[in-house]
């Protein structure tokens, strides 16, 4: 299914956003938000996971139903996971399509990869020391 | 002990009636602060001691070999990037601009990925606004246009609009009507008089609809605009004419959606518009807390808000070429400094794959998706908590950030002071 990507700030997001590596963090920043007849039409439950695929690649996320998303669009906020998906092309702006990045959406069993693995997917070295958290 | 009249440096709104108890050097308890003030100041997540990167693991250094690596990784670099800049204090985005000059390299702040479009629609066609406290004292209809201002500044609302009394504005819950345009029916939007969901990608078209309504040209308009009804448009239009005094605050859902810039312009032009009728203003909702220092400071320094170019000897700004984004996708920079932002978290993939790829130093008190990345990352002290200095609010009054507890951490002025002083040595300045 293809779907316009909208990211922006959510009060979980901005809560946590000084302990990134945190369960909460990497619950938050992974929530596809969706219409829920377009879930539906996915053929996805609340909290099933989706593979979802952009110009600048692709990423495992999970479903969360919203009714304040607009039909074919979808919410995800501002993050490494969305960030999986923009192009950086900005057109002569300095700014990225961050809310306006055509996304493909399939149906998928595969686990969503925490921050640490993503940057490590970027070409980074995972950092496991005690501070973590 | 209690601490009265505290800043809170997490958002824009740099709320300055926060009450703070302190004790054992660590704060215990926060009042009158949101949600996020109480995680910004109980959250204790800090990195201990600067990290350094060594094949596919990590070391623990001291601060005297983190500053000298640092500065021999900027030495060593044709073009070095300083990002980020809008969670550190101004004193600290004054030492970064110099030490960008001395080493010829860019600094470019967060305002590039967030309000960059807004500045170059202000130095198009100027910026009609004025500070909070006008807003909050004389505003009678109040827009907040792709803005989810309960979620990014949850007290906005409350200190500055729609339920707080103004000197002109008695019963302000009543006596303020709040427009909120969005494409997402956010919290904002649930509290709104009048909501009005956009089709995404379809604001300028909308301004573009409302500015022609307000001139008396409704009869160019077809039935909808965007998704929106031509009836709903014109009673927003007689709305904002109705005005005694106007203010729109505008977000992100106009500076990153299509269009970009040219939808702010459109914006401030609507409220040119707008003022042949009645008193309007419009303002950006700034996000960090001192994003809008960083401009302030980089200006002041160089004449250029951000993505400011010394490669060539001058300051040179050309946002689409000297903006860390374009910078980034194309592998130009060899080296690059993070200092209170997280690039690896909120730039593009491509971006982060060019910091692992480059040696990449962090200035920052907690492991982040950058620390990933990075090649050495040096904890430092939170601006508002454990260091003082000056920060900007949204409507650009500086208001400063105080110190409340002592601690071991240097703060990022003391470590961008010693690398600079590093620098200038090799270079025998
Ligand atoms: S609204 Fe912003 S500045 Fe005010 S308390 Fe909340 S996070 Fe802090």
């Amino acid at each position: 299914m293809r779907v316009l990507m909208n990211t922006g700030r959510s009060i979980r997001q901005g809560s946590y956003v000084e302990r990134k590596n945190s369960q909460a963090y990497y619950d938050e920043a992974s929530a596809c938000r969706m219409h829920p007849v377009d879930m539906m039409d996915l053929g996805v439950e609340p909290g099933e996971h989706v593979r979802a695929t952009g110009p600048a690649g692709s990423v495992v996320l999970h479903v969360l139903p919203a009714d304040g998303v607009q039909r074919g669009e979808v919410f995800v906020t501002l993050g490494p996971y969305a960030n999986h998906l923009v192009d950086a092309e900005t057109r002569g702006t300095g700014m990225p399509d961050f809310k306006s990045t055509s996304i493909d959406l399939e149906p998928t069993g595969e686990d969503i990869a925490t921050v640490a693995m993503l940057m490590e997917a970027c070409g980074g070295v995972q950092y496991r020391g005690r501070d973590l958290e | 002990m209690k601490v009265v009249d505290v800043v809170c440096p997490f958002c824009g709104c740099l709320c300055d009636d926060l009450v703070v108890e302190v004790c054992d050097e660590k704060v215990v308890k926060v009042e009158n602060g949101c949600t996020l003030a109480s995680e910004k100041f109980l959250g204790d997540h800090r990195l201990q001691s600067p990290i350094l990167r060594e094949g596919f693991g990590w070391r623990e250094i001291g601060y005297e070999e983190a500053i000298s690596v640092a500065a021999d990784i900027l030495l060593a670099a044709d073009l070095p990037l300083l990002y980020g800049w809008s969670g550190t204090h101004g004193e600290a985005q004054s030492v970064g601009v110099h030490l960008a000059e001395v080493l010829g390299g860019v600094i470019d702040n967060t305002s590039t990925v967030c309000h960059g479009p807004s500045i170059l629609a202000i130095q198009e066609v100027g910026h009609p606004g004025c500070t909070l406290g006008q807003v909050k004292n004389r505003a009678d209809v109040v827009v907040y246009w792709g803005a989810n201002a309960i979620e990014a500044h949850p007290r906005h609302m409350s200190r500055y609009t729609t339920f707080t009394q103004g000197f002109f504005v008695k019963d302000a819950h009543l006596a303020r009507t709040v427009i909120v345009v969005d494409t997402r029916r956010t919290e904002t939007a649930e509290i709104a008089d009048e909501f009005v969901q956009v089709e995404a990608g379809y604001d300028y078209e909308i301004l573009s609809a409302l500015r022609a309504i307000v001139r008396g040209r409704e009869d160019v308009i077809s039935g909808a605009v965007g998704g929106v009804a031509k009836t709903q448009l014109i009673r927003v239009a007689e709305i904002c004419k109705r005005a005694k005094f106007g203010a729109i605050f505008f977000g992100l859902g106009l500076t990153m959606s299509a269009g970009k810039h040219k939808n702010i312009r459109n914006a401030i032009e609507l409220v040119e518009e707008l003022n042949r009728h009645t008193k309007w203003t419009i303002s950006p909702m700034r996000g960090h807390w001192n994003v809008y220092g960083s401009n302030e400071v980089f200006t002041w320094i160089s004449g250029y808000p951000f993505a400011v170019d010394f490669s060539r000897g001058i300051a040179f700004y050309n946002p689409g070429e000297t903006t860390s984004v374009d910078i980034l996708r194309r592998g130009e920079c060899d080296a690059c400094l993070v200092v209170g932002s997280d690039p690896g978290a909120h730039l593009p993939r491509a971006c982060a794959a060019h910091l692992a790829k480059i040696p990449t130093i962090q200035l920052d008190p907690h492991v982040n998706a950058t620390t990933h990345l990075a090649t050495l990352q040096i904890p430092v002290a939170v601006s508002g908590i454990d260091a003082e200095g000056t920060a900007y609010r949204m409507d650009g009054v500086p208001i400063r950030v105080q110190k409340l507890v002592e601690t071991k951490f240097p703060d990022d002025t003391e470590v961008l002071s010693a690398i600079y002083r590093r620098v200038r040595e090799v270079k025998g300045q």
